[in-house]
């Protein structure tokens, strides 16, 4: 039978069809390790060769990557709920109600979408953590850091949007909340939350202008940002990691000498530098593809599992008649909601504004070009301890928020 | 041999500086009217929302001393000696409903813990300002109405 097997295979694998799908030999010898990589669409995302300081797992965590994976979970969840969901503020509900009990495994990819959009939140935060305290957005990375922050907003502005969507006690009051929020803003505020809610109410104009901004608009910018984020993390040489020591000898390639690749404009000078630093330098297909597979089953197997087990919540049907009381809005907005409650323009206008106005300026003012890619230097002690406390006290104010305010926002004990 | 006119000298108008700025600004006027046709087209003009005047019931149905809420209307109604008014539930905060705190006489907020005074009248908390006092009149069936619309100040009382 073995035999049998092995020499259909070998005929296949050898055939002209085959090799018309695949243009890289089986994969066991350095040459076929790189033409895997660069003759797959999806892998080529990567280079052939990364350095050996960014695969490290410790270095990044796996962050971005992470955060990724997740969004592909969202949009493939998001296109199967998508199936049996109804825009409607009649049938929105209702359509929920089904996903959940009715329909065969309904409830259990609605947690999926659920959880995981919880979790990108926390993994793009915590990959703007990583990012920031191993200066990995120093020159010439600064702009990449400027598309991350904009991938933060479009991550943020998918949730909220989302959230509006089951039409349920929940959903209704946290849009009113979000969307009275936007009308403090001078001038253009009241504009802006007339065309958000397409109307004055939250009613159908908002729930059909949400529904499109969660499955179209922001999908699309979350997805062109996307592809600048990766593209230049290629241009600038592969992701951040630490100053070089060794060889930093080009081995000069001489493999098309009638080439001249800075003429070709894909390099600057006359030849290719893979081989700089070869000491540094690792076949991606050996030392990074396995790490990506092994994490995408952990997370994959970890989201299914938390899918399994916990329910995504939903209240009662949206009423207008009935604020809950407290009226609380999704975990990562309560922080918000808790500077919002001291004063509206300036907790839920003017303090986030200038939050994501001091983000973007980040790369612009921390210039200080050393200690690249190492966590937490002694020697970015200030810049580290400003962040550091920044993302401290967002947590604190979460936390204050989501344990210790009862009825009337009044400050309780959770014991 | 005359100069030649390479379209590099910006100092003086010439044929090719026109066309270039005609060009330009064709293109920056063709975009910038579709940018404001298109924000136009997401500002809806005809809404199908709640109407803003609407009877809620004859005075006598409002006990005296009392203080009623009506979920649809999103206000409350109160009848003193002296008449009857409406004051708006929605919080001038954020939008949530206030709730009518009977053993203080005055409104709380469930959203962000702000409070009005019986009147209305903001006390604490983040509500920049007192909730709307709403008009109250009666129409030809007897049948109170509200216009949502229009604002009254706190001495308003509808005599019956």
């Amino acid at each position: 039978m073995k035999p049998f097997l092995e020499t259909w295979v070998r005929r296949l694998t050898a055939g002209r069809v085959w090799k018309s799908f695949f243009r890289h030999g089986p994969v066991n010898t350095d040459l076929n390790r790189s033409l895997v990589i660069t003759s797959n669409v999806a892998l080529h995302l990567h280079p052939v060769k990364v350095r050996r300081d960014s695969v490290r797992f410790w270095y990044t965590i796996g962050l971005g990557g992470l955060s990724f994976l997740l969004f592909l979970v969202l949009v493939i969840t998001g296109i199967l709920l998508a199936f049996y969901y109804v825009p409607s503020t009649t049938l929105a509900y209702r359509s929920i109600k089904d996903i959940d009990n009715v329909v065969s495994y309904g409830r259990i990819l609605r947690n999926m979408h659920r959880w995981a959009a919880h979790g990108m939140v926390i993994t793009v935060v915590l990959h703007m953590c990583r990012v920031f305290f191993t200066y990995a957005f120093a020159n010439p990375r600064e702009f990449n850091w400027v598309i991350g922050v904009f991938l933060l907003l479009s991550t943020i502005g998918l949730s909220f949007t989302g959230y509006l969507l089951p039409w349920d006690q929940l959903a209704y009051w946290a849009i009113t909340v979000g969307t009275s929020m936007a009308s403090y803003a001078p001038v253009v505020g009241e504009k802006i939350r007339y065309v958000l809610l397409g109307g004055n109410v939250v009613g159908q104009g908002a729930l059909i202008r949400f529904y499109v901004l969660h499955c179209f608009v922001l999908p699309a910018a979350m997805i062109g940002l996307l592809a600048v984020h990766f593209w230049r993390v290629r241009k600038d040489g592969g992701i951040s990691g630490p100053q070089l020591v060794g060889t930093p000898e080009r081995e000069t390639v001489t493999a098309f000498p009638s080439k001249s690749y800075g003429l070709m404009a894909i390099v600057p000078g006359q030849d290719i530098t893979a081989e700089r630093y070869p000491e540094h330098y690792v076949l991606t297909w050996t030392h990074l593809i396995p790490k990506e597979v092994l994490a995408t089953i952990i997370a994959i197997a970890a989201l299914n599992l938390v899918s399994v087990f916990f329910n995504a919540p939903l209240e009662e049907l949206a009423d207008p008649r009935v604020t809950p009381n407290p009226a609380k809005a999704p975990w990562y907005f309560l922080g918000l909601q808790e500077l919002v409650h001291y004063s509206a323009l300036v907790g839920g206008v003017l303090l986030p504004a200038l939050t994501v106005i001091g983000l973007l300026c980040i790369p612009y003012l921390d210039t200080r070009r050393e200690a690249t890619g190492v966590w937490l230097s002694r020697r970015r002690l200030v810049p580290n301890v400003i962040f550091g406390l920044f993302v401290v006290s967002m947590t604190v104010l979460i936390i204050v928020g989501t344990f210790f305010r009862g009825a009337n926002w009044a400050f309780v004990t959770p014991w | 041999m005359p100069e030649r006119n390479t379209g590099s000298d910006t100092s003086r108008p010439t044929r090719r500086r026109f066309l270039e700025l005609l060009g330009k600004g064709s293109f920056v006027a063709a975009f910038g009217g579709i940018f404001t046709t298109t924000m136009r087209f997401l500002m809806p003009n005809v809404l199908y929302e709640p109407p803003t005047t609407f009877a809620i019931g004859e005075p006598d149905d409002f006990a005296p001393e009392s203080a009623t809420f009506l979920e649809d209307g999103r206000l409350f109604v109160f009848r003193r000696p002296e008449g009857l008014f409406a004051i708006s539930s929605i919080c001038t905060h954020l939008g949530c409903n206030v709730r009518w705190n009977a053993e203080r006489g005055g409104f709380d907020c469930p959203c962000h813990g702000s409070s009005f005074d019986k009147n209305g009248k903001n006390i604490a908390g983040p509500a920049p300002s007192p909730l709307k006092w709403y008009e109250l009149s009666l129409n030809a069936d007897r049948q109170m109405v509200v216009n949502t619309r229009k604002e009254v100040d706190k001495n308003f009382r509808l005599q019956v």
